[in-house]
């Protein structure tokens, strides 16, 4: 142990360390402002506590050396399958959708650490491949690892989680070296799996309130009143904030609940209300400082595995920022996808800071021994 | 040893990069662009959510009679209000308020809500609605988000039907009026007098609204923050309160006269004479203004308006009557002031005239050699077609006009009517041939080419008891104003006086009215309104047929205090039930006697009963009373709004 902070001291990325402390502050304090004076006052010290075991949790990510993490990435891979195929069962319904196993007094969402364990699972089988290239065979197991945890959230059915799975796969075919025949010919077994899933739960096991959510997922204009309420509200909250905000606790559409969702998917929407532009860019600049942070360590990692760690958290992290900031600005469809760090949520925090975990581990373990 | 970087990787991680840039560069854009350019818009965007304007309504002034009993008052009343701008589906609406709070309304009629309101997106569904409806609308947020209860003042009547004619009533702002009366302010609940002093004193009463500007959260609610208190929100704009008004009005007077009419239609007013303060104005039947300041069902106005009574007639200026005998001590007047007859003029009665080849007939088989005093006091209308014959259509024109007979006498309620008072000129101007002496013989008995509203004789005994000063007669207590000042003498005065005063105290056909010690001086009137009553007893006749009975007079005859009129319509003779009714004024007024111990107790309504369930849907109402036509003449016979009036006795056409 005494090593191993020794080592973390001399090789360790503390300016990823820093930079996701800096969130984890600024998270509390959005967290707490979004629902200051609500029924979802509790929220705020919740976060706070999740930020702490967030920390703890880092650190362990980041002193266990990533190749001793990758002998136990099977076992965890299966835990988490097991969960959440337990949840399936017995877990607790929350908007319609199966996806929280409650224990006592702290509700968590198995599919937000399934995410990673399929990432570090899938940096294992590279550790045991003998020619160290990404193939078209590799590329099919690496998805399958990714599509069976992603699946069974599928069926919860949580959408929005489930296309966090994604950018994994992404990650695994960056790395990949594949003619563009065999491209697509693994669109085409995607494809040809996805609707047979689809067909199959269809007519087996969604009940009409999960078909409903399907027809709206896929077809947002059937709602559009809502959304488009929801997406007017964020913009005047964005555009109103103006250079300096209008301060902490001070945001008027946050507070007098104009602006939806402000602590969770709308919580950069309070940023920019209540810290302006200066504030919303700053917060900006951390996350792009910590993705590029990422990309150095990508050339930096000493193996393949490592890249592929390093290439599932720029991925995961850069989906969730495009879809979320995107949503709040207006400039993509609304998605429930919460703003990484910053949105009220354990499950999240605690599965993105595993990602950010790992390749702070992978930067700190870069060189060859 | 480091694992050699392969040249595709590198390219990757740029590629990656560039990727990694133009998503942050995008957001960068987007925030400076919203934020820095957009800025000001969107802060006005986010004002506008959270500030509303609220309406702080200002009560309408009270109204108080002589003596400070309060005639009208404000009372606190709730209203149902569909707020379109907040969005949602009104057929929902309207199929979640049939199911909450069993309030049917259709769709059109919310249309037509919409359609008057002064602002478009507000419409009034019902007024008077019950409390609980508030808690109910809290309770369903979600399914009656357009929906929201607004407080508002209303007018409430202590008295009820009592002086409704004079007091009018109010109605909500219409296109129209906001044209008139210039009100700009966008506000559904702006009242404004539709009748009687609520119209004439409408500016006076009425006051201004202020402004409030409340923080208010998404659902509307008003939120009070200290972090959140922002420039401008809480500013107020004090309401000015309506200024209170006295009325002139003696209430106790105002109750035992209108008592008097027990059942009878008609009308009467009380005067000072020297003042024009108006003590007590009657219009019979009546009408509870009450009933306005609730929500007026279509159905309600609607019987109102057809009711054949007309209750919406302000008799004492409206109605334009025959002044029958009433009018004789006018002919005795202009004879005397002109120099043409003396008291001692002496005519013979044999109870019929002929004159131009029709006779002209007296009530009596004939008086025999009558002097002036004498016919005055029996109402002797042979001796009044000589005088009037002498006298001349010309001479009785322009006296007529000085006392402002035919004329409007300007009092201070809106609609007055002008009667009629014929003359050669009057014929002319309107196509219906030369004069004929025949014509002048009606008019000197008060029928005819004459039709006069109630104010306007009691204007003219006033002026009689005032010796020549005309006052304008007033509701609205304030200083006198002199209309004019008749030239006559007092030698011609004190003739006429002393008739009136036989008429009363001297065994004459006004005896009803006599009160010892207060030498009341009057003459009453009957008003043919059938010639089949001629020489008929008119109690033998059909209520509708009979004549109308008047009274007018003044008291005491040395130093008077008041002047009165009284007419019942179909009710016979004047000396009757006019006298009655006026005998039961004058003696509260002299003697103190108080209600009980005249007609029935007529213990005024202390209130009206509180608002039920069930409110009225309120319509384009109430509109005003129908305006009286200037000259009611058609086909050349005075006809009055209230009366079906035959050909007068022996008119030669």
């Amino acid at each position: 142990m005494k090593d191993a902070l020794k080592a973390f001291w001399a090789d360790g990325d503390h300016l990823t360390t820093l930079l996701l402390l800096g969130l984890l502050v600024a998270g509390s304090v959005m967290v707490r402002s979004a629902t200051f004076g609500t029924k979802f006052a509790g929220l705020a010290p919740r976060q706070t506590a999740w930020c702490f075991v967030a920390v703890a949790v880092y650190f362990v990510a980041v002193l266990v050396p990533y190749d001793i993490w990758l002998e136990y990435s099977y076992i965890l891979y299966g835990l988490c399958v097991v969960v959440l195929l337990a949840v399936m069962i017995l877990g607790h319904s929350v908007a319609g959708s199966r996806s929280w196993l409650i224990l006592g007094p702290v509700g968590f969402q198995p599919s937000e650490l399934a995410k990673f364990a399929s990432a570090l699972a899938g940096a294992g089988y590279i550790k045991d491949l003998s020619h160290k290239v990404i193939g078209f065979r590799e590329f099919s197991i690496l998805s399958a690892i990714v599509a069976l945890p992603m699946v069974l959230t599928l069926l919860q059915p949580d959408f929005g989680t489930a296309t966090t799975f994604l950018p994994i796969i992404l990650a695994a075919f960056y790395l990949s070296r594949m003619t563009l025949g065999q491209i697509l010919k693994w669109a085409a077994m995607a494809l040809v799996g996805l609707v047979v899933l689809f067909v199959l739960g269809w007519f087996t096991f969604f009940k009409p309130y999960q078909k409903e959510r399907i027809v709206t997922f896929l077809n947002p204009s059937t709602n559009i009143r809502g959304a488009g309420y929801q997406v007017h509200q964020a913009r005047i909250a964005v555009g109103s904030g103006e250079l300096t905000g209008k301060g902490l606790y001070s945001g008027t559409q946050n507070r007098l609940s104009f602006l939806p969702a402000p602590h969770t998917d709308f919580v950069f929407g309070v940023v920019s209300e209540e810290t302006g532009f200066l504030g919303a860019i700053s917060l900006l600049l951390v996350f792009l400082a910590l993705l590029s942070r990422f990309l150095s360590t990508l050339l930096l990692a000493r193996d393949l595995e490592g890249r592929y760690l390093v290439c599932c958290a720029f991925s995961v992290v850069l989906y969730h920022l495009f879809i979320n900031v995107g949503m709040v600005l207006g400039l993509v469809p609304t998605t429930g996808i919460p703003l990484p760090f910053i949105s009220y949520g354990g499950s999240s925090l605690i599965g993105l800071t595993l990602f950010v975990g790992m390749a702070a581990n992978v930067r700190a373990h870069r060189f060859v021994r | 040893m480091r694992p050699s970087l392969d040249a595709s990787l590198s390219a990757k991680a740029t590629f990656l990069r560039i990727l990694l840039w133009t998503v942050f560069l995008a957001f960068g854009l987007r925030l400076f662009y919203l934020q820095v350019l957009q800025g000001n818009t969107y802060r006005t965007l986010s004002e506008n959510n959270y500030t509303r304007t609220i309406v702080l309504r200002s009560p309408r002034g009270m109204l108080l009679d002589r003596n400070g009993k309060v005639l009208c008052r404000n009372r606190v009343s709730f209203s149902l209000v569909m707020d379109t701008a907040k969005g949602g589906s009104i057929d929902d609406t309207i199929a979640a308020m049939k199911r909450i709070l069993e309030f049917r309304i259709a769709r059109s009629e919310v249309d037509a809500a919409l359609h008057r309101s002064p602002v478009a997106s507000l419409a009034v569904l019902a007024r008077d609605v019950p409390p609980s409806w508030l808690q109910k609308i809290e309770a369903h947020q979600q399914e009656l988000s357009m929906l929201r209860i607004e407080m508002e003042l209303r007018r409430d009547y202590p008295f009820g039907l009592y002086a409704g004619h004079a007091l009018g009533y109010v109605g909500l702002l219409s296109p129209e009026d906001a044209e008139k009366l210039k009100i700009k302010e966008k506000d559904p609940f702006i009242e404004v007098g539709k009748a009687g002093v609520e119209k004439a004193a409408n500016v006076r009463l009425m006051g201004k609204n202020g402004v409030r500007t409340a923080q208010v959260n998404s659902l509307g609610r008003e939120v009070e923050d200290p972090k959140l208190r922002l420039p401008g929100v809480g500013l107020v704009e004090e309401p000015v309160s309506g200024k209170p008004l006295t009325l002139n009005l003696d209430m106790d007077l105002q109750t035992i006269v209108e008592n008097g009419f027990a059942g009878e239609t008609g009308s009467a007013v009380f005067m000072k004479p020297n003042t024009g303060e108006i003590l007590a104005w009657v219009s019979v039947p009546e009408f509870n203004p009450n009933l306005f300041s609730k929500a007026v069902s279509a159905s309600d106005w609607q019987a109102l308006m057809e009711d054949p009574g007309k209750p919406l007639l302000n008799r004492p200026i409206q109605g334009a009557y025959p002044p029958g005998s009433t009018f004789k001590p006018f002919v005795a007047l202009v004879g005397l002031q002109e120099g043409i007859l003396t008291a001692s003029t002496v005519f013979s009665c044999g109870g019929v005239w002929e004159y131009g080849g029709h006779a002209f007939h007296c009530w009596s088989k004939g008086h025999g050699a009558i002097d002036m005093l004498t016919a005055i006091q029996n109402s002797c209308n042979i001796y009044f077609y000589h005088a009037g014959d002498r006298v001349g259509i010309e001479r009785l024109d322009k006296w007529g006009t000085l006392f402002g007979l035919g004329r409007k006498t300007g009092v201070d309620l809106p609609g007055e009517t002008t009667g009629v008072l014929g003359s050669p000129a009057w014929k002319k101007a309107r196509g219906l041939g030369p004069w004929y002496p025949g014509e002048t013989l009606p008019i000197s008995i008060g029928q005819g080419y004459l039709t006069v509203t109630p104010l306007q004789l009691l204007s003219f005994y006033s002026t009689l008891a005032t010796g020549g000063v005309r006052y304008r007669p007033r509701i609205v207590s304030g200083p006198p104003e002199v209309l004019s000042t008749v030239d006559v003498s007092p030698e011609a005065l004190a003739v006429v006086k002393e008739g009136l005063w036989r008429v009363v105290n001297g065994g004459g056909t006004g005896k009803g009215c006599q009160i010892p010690g207060y030498d009341v001086c009057a003459k009453t009137g009957t008003a043919q309104v059938v010639e089949a009553s001629s020489g008929k007893n008119t109690y033998s006749l059909e209520k509708g047929e009979r004549d109308h009975a008047w009274i007018a007079g003044f008291a005491p005859r040395n130093d008077p205090s008041v002047a009165f009129v009284v007419m019942v319509e179909h009710g016979g003779h004047g000396g009757d039930v006019g006298a009655r009714i006026a005998k039961a004024g004058l003696e509260y007024l002299f003697l103190g006697k108080k209600p009980g111990e005249v007609a029935g107790p007529p213990a005024p309504l202390p209130s009206q009963s509180p608002p039920t369930a069930a409110p009225e849907v309120p319509t384009d109402l109430p509109p005003e009373p129908p305006p009286p036509e200037d000259q009611p003449v058609p086909e050349g016979i005075p006809a009055s709004p209230a009366t079906e009036q035959g050909n007068p006795t022996g008119v030669a056409p």
